[in-house]
């Protein structure tokens, strides 16, 4: 993956599966795909198809433990897609809605 | 207060892409001019066989043995949180630094901040914002030659 791009971010936490998975991992990660699959009323094909666009995106990592292959919730690319589209649009309306509040009172006294 | 960390965050994983060569991220990570614009203001040094980490004040906030210093691909140290007397009093974890280049001059760098089950105040203070604030600040840093709020 190009691993600057957003639009992998979006396109991941565009299905309500993945985010469902995103939010068991939020939850508890460290975990393998048989323990995520029984949570999951899918196919196993099904779960490993979601982890890897997850995967691709980075927000899940995986490691290896001995045999096991472990998944990991990485939250950092949310933390950047908030920083970047989230942060800079609600700033404005809070100093908007400050800004009012001090025209409306200066017009009160 | 918990004696035991929670599962969960005994091992904590941070992945980021940062546009910069392995070597700009290798010494963004272990020399003091630079952890000082993105690490809480702390001048941390990292040489084979040692870890330090001064806070602004030259408060000692880390000092911690290395066990792998292979530039510009791997950086393993211990880890206390002497910034804080109650956290310093856990015992040791460990911080893997793993730097791998990938596509158009961008690297990948894994942060991993394991061995927290005898460290639960330190795993719950590091964790989410802790980690991310420094990895995102460390990646404006070197994007943009700017500290985050500077």
């Amino acid at each position: 993956m190009s691993g600057m791009d957003d639009d992998e971010v979006f396109k991941a936490l565009a299905d309500p599966t993945r985010r469902h998975l995103l939010d068991r991992l939020f939850a508890r990660d460290r975990r393998t795909l048989t323990e995520l699959e029984s949570e999951l009323e899918m196919s196993r094909f099904g779960v490993m198809k979601h982890l890897r666009v997850l995967e691709r995106a980075g927000l899940v990592v995986t490691r290896r433990s001995g045999r096991e292959k472990l998944h990991y919730l990485n939250p950092v690319p949310i933390r950047l897609i908030h920083d970047r589209w989230i942060d800079k649009y609600t700033e404005r309306q809070v100093s908007a809605l400050a800004d009012l509040k001090a025209e409306l009172e200066e017009n009160a006294s | 207060m918990s004696t035991t960390t929670p599962t969960h965050l005994a091992t904590q994983v941070y992945q980021i892409f940062i546009k910069a060569t392995p070597e700009q991220l290798w010494d963004a990570i272990t020399k003091p001019e630079f952890t000082a614009r993105y690490f809480h203001g702390a001048r941390i040094t990292v040489t084979p066989d040692h870890y330090e980490s001064l806070g602004p004040d030259d408060a000692v906030w880390g000092d911690a043995g290395v066990e792998v210093f292979d530039p510009p691909r791997k950086l393993v140290h211990g880890w206390r949180s002497m910034y804080d007397p109650t956290l310093n009093e856990e015992s040791e974890s460990r911080v893997t630094w793993e730097i791998e280049p990938d596509e158009d001059g961008v690297c990948k760098l894994t942060v991993t901040h394991d061995r927290l089950e005898g460290a639960p105040r330190t795993a719950e203070s590091v964790s989410g914002e802790g980690w991310m604030g420094v990895i995102s600040g460390l990646k404006t840093l070197l994007e943009t030659g700017r500290p985050m709020n500077g």
